[in-house]
């Protein structure tokens, strides 16, 4: 450990650099990370509760909406089906707007739409309940699952394209910047190295202290940019939770171990931790054994 | 036991390094290696250490046949043999019982074990005093001693010495020949010198290499070109 400290102290701007890339890749790996995981927990959230909601028009009387609700009621395939009125739309409204009073000024709730918000017994059942919603009277717009999982599955694979690529960039960067880094390093020991594979050195003993150092480095950086990480959503908890409000918790499946990404917990921690590190491992790793090769052969 | 047997070596532009060469060294020996600047005594040291390619003939040292062409074993082979150059090669970062300890951390011995043996090869050399200088710190001789205290150490049966007396003035010389007298008891030493009183005042075997040929090689000989 001496070792590794003091070979750092003696290049701090080689060091400053390794680790200033080393920490944003993770970092926003992190971030992409966390990202997919939302994405993933709402849309097994969605996926697992078949719901329509059907938008009334303005015009449309409450006698209107309980009409349509005890004959969606009668065909059997609702589990749950709740009234939202003009005044509570207005009320989740409001606690949407809060910090926004200009936009509450402008709105009452006689020109929001009351709703019904039906839980269905199957998620097959919903393209049928759908379809009956909107040949009712006064029904304005019905929304219904299908949408909501297309449009976040959409969201989902644009978000993994891109982690696809930006990650695969951002891996190269820091496997470029690592390797020049050792190699500098490497150059100057060159004599070193020379002697010791005389004495009879095995190539993974002289690669064992750049491998040391950089992997040194990885684990620094990792450890920081999940400061940043956690110290991000802890402070975001609060907007968090207006945004997932009514969602009791995001669950996903990570190496068929189930994991709950919402409400924040410890588990969820480590896992971001174990997954930069990984990454971490991955390219200081590579870049350690790539930058050594060339001078061991 | 070593053996060339009729080795040949070019250099990268053709020219020859050393032309069908043969002899055999016994366990124990003692045995100069002289001639003229590129007479090929370097080449034939590093033959030994697996550092360069043989175009014909083959190397043999103990059970490793160096020359095979899958030889895989360089590592293994290096670890029997103790080096000493002219030029020291001492780490400057590191202290004396550092630079000595080196010869047995790269065979991976335990700490307690190093200790034992870098105090053991220091006192061989005398230099037990001067365990926690640096090289900056020492003499040309006391690096000559740490250089030669780090061959010795961790079991290397095999001392190669490459003009190890090259950079030093006549009387550390005489120290340093001491020390190589001490350890010709125990080791095989291959010493490549064309310095002439050594060879003559202290007779030993004596293989004589010229323009890559091997020209004579007499027992109990002295310098003659």
């Amino acid at each position: 450990m001496n070792d590794i400290l003091t070979s750092l102290r003696r290049t701090p701007y080689q060091t400053f650099a390794a680790l200033s890339v080393l920490f944003f890749t993770l970092l926003l790996s992190g971030l992409l990370f966390i990202s997919l995981t939302f994405l993933q927990g709402l849309l097994n959230y969605v996926e697992t509760r078949p719901r329509v909601i059907v938008y009334f028009q303005v015009k449309a009387d409450e006698d209107q909406i309980f009409a349509v609700r005890d004959k969606i009621k009668n065909t059997n395939k609702t589990t749950e089906i709740k009234y939202v009125s003009k005044e509570e739309a207005f009320e989740i409204y409001k606690e949407f707007t809060q910090n926004d009073p200009l936009l509450l000024e402008m709105t009452s709730a006689e020109i929001l739409p009351a709703s019904l918000e039906i839980d269905a017994t199957k998620p097959e059942y919903l393209p049928e309940l759908a379809e009956m919603l909107q040949n009712q009277p006064g029904v304005d717009e019905v929304q219904y699952q299908k949408d909501i999982i297309d449009n976040l599955l959409s969201l989902t694979s644009k978000v993994r394209k891109t982690t696809v690529v930006f990650f695969g960039y951002l891996m190269f960067m820091s496997i470029i910047v690592l390797t020049t880094t050792l190699s500098f390093k490497i150059a100057l020991k060159r004599e070193e190295i020379g002697i010791l594979k005389l004495l009879g050195a095995s190539n993974m003993y002289i690669r064992r202290p750049f491998i040391g150092e950089s992997i040194f480095l990885g684990a620094l950086a990792a450890a920081l940019s999940n400061i940043v990480l956690i110290g991000t959503l802890i402070s975001m908890n609060s907007f968090l939770q207006g945004y997932f409000a009514g969602i009791p918790n995001l669950m996903i499946s990570l190496g068929g171990m189930p994991l709950q990404v919402w409400p924040f917990n410890l588990s969820f921690a480590v896992a971001t931790l174990a997954i930069t590190s990984i990454f971490s491992l991955f390219i200081t790793l590579t870049s350690s054994f790539v930058a050594t090769n060339r001078y061991l052969k | 036991m070593i053996s060339f047997q009729n080795v040949t070596v070019r250099y990268p532009l053709g020219n020859l390094a050393l032309e069908k060469i043969s002899f055999d060294i016994e366990d124990g020996e003692f045995v100069y290696l002289v001639g003229p600047s590129g007479a090929g005594k370097t080449t034939i040291l590093r033959l030994l250490l697996d550092d360069i390619d043989v175009h014909e003939g083959s190397v043999t040292v103990d059970d490793f046949e160096v020359t095979a062409p899958k030889f895989h074993q360089a590592t293994q082979l290096r670890q029997k043999i103790g080096i000493v150059f002219q030029d020291f090669k001492i780490l400057s970062e590191s202290n004396v019982y550092e630079n000595v300890a080196l010869s047995m951390l790269v065979k991976g011995y335990h700490k307690s074990r190093i200790a034992k043996e870098v105090e053991e090869a220091l006192r061989l050399t005398g230099i037990e005093d001067k365990k926690y200088f640096f090289p900056v710190q020492l003499s040309a001789g006391e690096l000559q001693r740490v250089a030669i205290a780090r061959a010795v150490a961790g079991d290397r049966s095999i001392i190669l010495a490459d003009e190890p007396t090259g950079n030093l003035d006549p009387q550390t010389t005489w120290e340093v020949m001491k020390i190589f007298k001490k350890l010709e008891k125990t080791k095989t030493i291959i010493f490549a010198t064309h310095n002439t009183d050594i060879v003559n005042s202290m007779k030993r075997r004596v293989i004589v290499l010229k323009k890559g040929k091997l020209i004579k090689d007499k027992q109990k000989g002295g310098y003659e070109l």
